[in-house]
């Protein structure tokens, strides 16, 4: 039977056909709807400004381990969801007062601002956005005031954070997108996205810095793209919106006024409806590539030039998608051959091959006639070659609704990353993944002690048999949806794997050899520790 | 009659407008028209269907409708009917009725609008209801309501018959933003290639643009230019010169000819793409001179119809020689690492687009406002790109012309051969009898 499960699962994918005479096996996931049987009934709704948005944060609030989400509805109230379910069990979820029940929410980050220890959550909005600080066992309160957080008035709809280097406090930034008094011409109307550094008394942040130009951001990530140990901002902006814009990314330095990278230093114009960024060390020069979608075609961007000795690396990218076959530019199923519309996109390795595999939430921005209304969403595996293959359907994730925000974090603990997506005037849909070929995992936490508790800016590097995984840790990106959770690894066949983790300051750990198939978590200058659920 | 009737009065036989028309305090027609087509530039702009040749259409429809509306009840205008290629005699105005001529332009270019964009985007269509809310509202203020509606009624019924015309033209639909999913690429070195990694882009855009029925001339090959440079790869060979030349001006622009290169660059879904460059052109102009309704709407319309033939003329020639890039030759022959200033447009070389279009607007605005005509271009200022200066329109058409060698995707021959088949196609635009009185 069980050899028959095998046959069933794995397919045998036959890689760039007539490029490579490698057939290579890929396990196909398989992914099971289990929205109803969960108990998750959400919508993001609402008319003009909820066309973009619709977000999902997923993190753990209560200490079980499991993550929690949180599910924006645009014109009704986010709804808040305690994760029940058991480990390896079927996926549940229980509707919870939290206190983030609030109306006009676009999306969600969630983040421990004030490092104690318990997940706050930063909330989008069409209006205010609002720092909720948590109180434990998932309750909220708003903390805009406590914090100086300044929520402006706005169409907020992207964030990142960043702890600068010596800052206690971290940097935040929000993106926002139209300025939606202008019924006419809004085209040209971007609002500034801002910047919020901690006040210099200390505790709480400063007045908000506008990051001008601004062009209309739909998502936003903090990442150290050179690996210089400082964290730059790079945006994403919807070339629908602004004039003489263009994607950017932003040098924020310590004590700095933050400055966008210059054509000088390497950055060129690129100009796409932005509305998702993902990123992974897809081809392991060490570095992160980001993928970026759009609507019809997406793009996946390396280092142009490796670094070469200690000249600094040019801040220039080139594109990628098209060769490595990460491309998503129009429905793979369905019969429907219009162009797509990209937004969520995020690298998780979902089969625990030791390769990063890349889920995209598609659909139509509001009733556009020339993008497919049917838009599947894909899930694009990476092979041993580098190359990406569609196997959405064949993993039981090609959902045609209109899909938005999405998470990757594994519900249900065992080892493989589940999936939640946001739909737009749909049901969110939660799936269980139910690989049942998959390779062995690791599942890590970071923690520090004092500010920035879960380590943002840390990188973690894994080796793994002759695969070497690196992996930043990051708040932002995504389309509106934040995850904090277990940071995954797949580990193919071996049974074990070397740790070692770069933390924000820049000291290196040793390594640690950690069995596979278990969690751990890691603080500076101790050892792992393993953890179970329950 | 009322006072602010009886001042309308003075201003319509001012305007050249008949006997029975009327215009009010509102808005002055001319201005209606202006307002709704620089909505149709931005809309253009925001509609990811609106490549070059889509836009230029739809511009000819607009303003033709526009003409016909006016020209109805004008002592000046005589129809377009019997004169573009398939258009018949419009509705009529009723005899001794009073229209608002206002009302008409409105309520006759927003349906075309709404036809010619239904497939715009939520924010497209939100900015279109408001503008139509506010033009509506605008222009009927203190209009007497059985004006509002025969006002109206007529200009729906001239939208109506100028979007059946439309409707016989050949125009494909636009499917994949106009990249067909069925193309086969001609074989051999000299023909076009890809040039981008851009999935979409893997076929040309629009290959059987050039077959749609024209407006003013007869036929899309009525202009047809010199056959392309024969392909050849020898050194020694005009062709493998004219790449040459195409490497060599790119690698050594001056800062001037860079940013003539992005001021004409008119890319689609990031500007007004090149026809709605030289609307623009044309608006500043109707501004400038405050130019009456009469002038305003011949000459938005003869701008139009001008693009939109370069267009079907440009386009036929494009696929009858199916010439390789720039970018293809010089990376296979001369330098596989070489970048254009900006991207390659994704469909075949000859003739140069640009250079065809820019000629025939400069052959039409040459006969109406003259030879040594100097105006200043501010079309990309919103995206940051300064203002220019021209001593005609020929000096703009001409620079419109070399910005794309200076942007290193066409060759000289592209430019000189479509500036000249642009000439040949304004030509035919320029002959159209608009005027009741040859001196008007």
């Amino acid at each position: 039977m069980r050899e028959l499960a095998r046959g069933l699962a794995v397919l045998v994918l036959t890689l760039a056909a007539g490029l490579s005479a490698r057939a290579e096996e890929l396990v196909v996931p398989t992914f099971v709807d289990e929205t109803q049987s969960a108990g998750v009934d959400s919508t993001f709704t609402g008319q003009w400004q909820y066309m973009v948005g619709g977000g999902v944060a997923t993190f753990d609030c209560n200490g079980d381990g499991f993550p929690d989400m949180l599910l924006a509805g645009g014109e009704k109230p986010a709804k808040f969801y305690v994760n029940r379910s058991t480990r390896g069990g079927s996926l549940s979820f229980e509707l919870a007062q939290s206190g983030l029940e609030l109306d006009a929410v676009t999306g969600a980050y969630p983040i421990d601002i004030d490092s104690d220890g318990i997940m706050d959550v930063v909330v989008l909005r069409v209006g205010e956005a609002v720092a909720m600080r948590g109180l434990g066992a998932c309750k909220f309160e708003r903390a805009n005031e406590r914090w100086g957080f300044n929520g402006g008035d706005a169409w907020w709809t992207a964030f990142s954070a960043t702890w600068e280097h010596g800052s206690e406090w971290p940097t935040l930034a929000l993106g926002s997108y139209i300025d939606r008094t202008q019924e006419i011409d809004p085209w040209g109307s971007c609002t500034d996205n801002w910047l919020e550094r901690p006040a210099a008394s200390g505790g709480g942040f400063a007045a908000p810095l506008p990051l001008k130009p601004s062009f209309c951001a739909l998502s936003m990530l903090f990442t150290d793209w050179n690996r210089s140990g400082t964290q730059s901002l790079r945006i994403s902006n919807d070339r629908e919106y602004y004039t003489g814009g263009s994607e950017q990314l932003w040098h924020v330095e310590p004590g700095q006024p933050p400055a966008p990278y210059t054509a000088k230093e390497g950055w060129q114009t690129l100009k796409v409806w932005g509305m998702g960024i993902a990123s992974a060390d897809i081809n392991g020069d060490g570095y992160p590539d980001y993928f970026l979608t759009s609507m019809a075609d997406s793009k996946l961007q390396t280092l142009a030039a490796p670094p070469a000795g200690d000249k600094a690396v040019p801040a220039t990218f080139k594109d990628v998608a098209f060769p490595l076959h990460a491309i998503a530019q129009r429905p793979y199923t369905g019969g429907d051959v219009r162009p797509s519309t990209g937004w969520h996109a995020q690298f998780e390795d979902v089969n625990n091959d030791c390769r990063p595999d890349l889920f995209i939430a598609k659909g139509n921005v509001s009733e556009m006639p020339d993008f497919a209304m049917k838009d599947p969403d894909n899930l694009l595996l990476q092979g041993p070659d580098g190359k990406f293959v569609e196997v959405g359907d064949k993993a039981g994730v090609a959902s045609m609704q209109i899909g938005r925000g999405a998470g990757l974090p594994d519900f249900n603990l065992d080892g493989l990353p589940d999936l939640v997506v946001v739909n737009r005037n749909h049901a969110a849909q939660v799936f269980r993944n139910t690989t049942a070929d998959a390779g062995h995992w690791l599942d890590l936490d970071l923690e520090q002690t004092g500010a920035n508790r879960n380590a943002v800016g840390a990188w973690i590097e894994v080796k793994a048999g002759d695969f070497d995984m690196r992996r930043e840790v990051t708040i932002g990106g995504g389309h509106a949806s934040g995850q904090a959770s277990w940071l995954h690894f797949g580990l193919g066949t071996m049974a074990d794997a070397d740790v070692t983790i770069t933390w924000p300051d820049g000291t290196t750990s040793k390594t640690f050899r950690l069995a596979a198939d278990a969690f751990y978590r890691i603080a500076p200058g101790a050892e792992p520790a393993a953890w179970q659920p329950g | 009659m009322s006072a602010r009737s009886l001042a309308a009065l003075a201003a319509a036989c001012l305007f050249g407008l008949g006997s029975t028309t009327l215009a009010f305090a509102g808005p002055a027609p001319e201005e209606v028209e202006r307002t709704w087509t620089n909505m149709v530039l931005l809309l253009t702009r925001h509609t990811p269907t609106y490549s070059p040749p889509v836009a230029s259409r739809t511009y000819a429809y607009l303003t033709v409708a526009a003409y016909e509306a006016v020209a109805a009840g004008s002592t000046t205008l005589q129809s377009l009917a019997g004169q573009l290629n398939g258009l018949t005699e419009g509705p009529r105005r009723e005899p001794g009725a009073a229209y608002d001529e206002a009302i008409v332009v409105e309520a006759t270019m927003a349906p075309v609008i709404k036809a010619m964009f239904e497939n715009t985007g939520p924010t497209g269509q939100r900015a279109f209801q408001a503008q139509e809310e506010k033009l509506r509202a605008a222009t009927e203020e203190g209009v007497a309501p059985d004006i509002v509606q025969r006002s109206e009624a007529f200009g729906a019924a001239v939208a109506a018959h100028i979007l059946d015309w439309a409707k016989t033209d050949g125009s494909p639909e636009i499917v994949n933003m106009g990249f067909p999913t069925d193309y086969k690429l001609i074989p051999g070195p000299a023909h076009w290639v890809p040039t981008s990694n851009i999935v979409q882009q893997q076929t040309p855009l629009l290959p059987s643009w050039g077959k749609n029925r024209p407006f003013a001339m007869p036929e899309g090959a009525s202009c047809p230019p010199p056959p392309a440079l024969e392909y050849s790869e020898d050194p020694n060979s005009p062709f493998y010169k004219q790449a040459r030349e195409v490497y060599d001006t790119k690698n050594s622009l001056t800062a001037d000819q860079a940013a003539i290169a992005r001021f004409w660059a008119d890319d689609p879904m990031l500007s007004f793409t090149p026809p709605g460059h030289w609307i623009s052109i044309a608006l500043q102009l109707q501004q400038k001179e405050q130019m009456p309704l009469d002038k305003t709407v011949d000459m938005l319309m003869r701008v139009s119809v001008a693009e939109a033939d370069a267009f079907i003329g440009c386009w036929q020639t494009k696929y009858t020689y199916d010439l390789v890039r720039p970018v293809t030759y010089i990376r296979r022959l001369i330098d596989p690492k070489w970048e254009t200033l900006i991207n390659t447009p994704p469909f075949p070389e000859y003739t140069s687009g640009h250079s065809v279009s820019s000629a025939a607007a400069a052959t039409v605005l040459t006969a109406i406002l003259g030879d040594h005509y100097a105006f200043t271009d501010t079309t990309g200022g919103k995206d940051n790109l300064p203002m220019r200066q021209f001593g005609s329109f020929w000096e703009a058409a001409n620079q419109a012309g070399i910005s794309r060698l200076y942007a290193g995707i066409h060759y000289r021959a592209a430019i000189e051969n479509g500036l000249a088949q642009g000439k040949c196609i304004g030509t035919y635009t320029v002959n159209l009898k608009t005027w009741k009185s040859p001196n008007a």
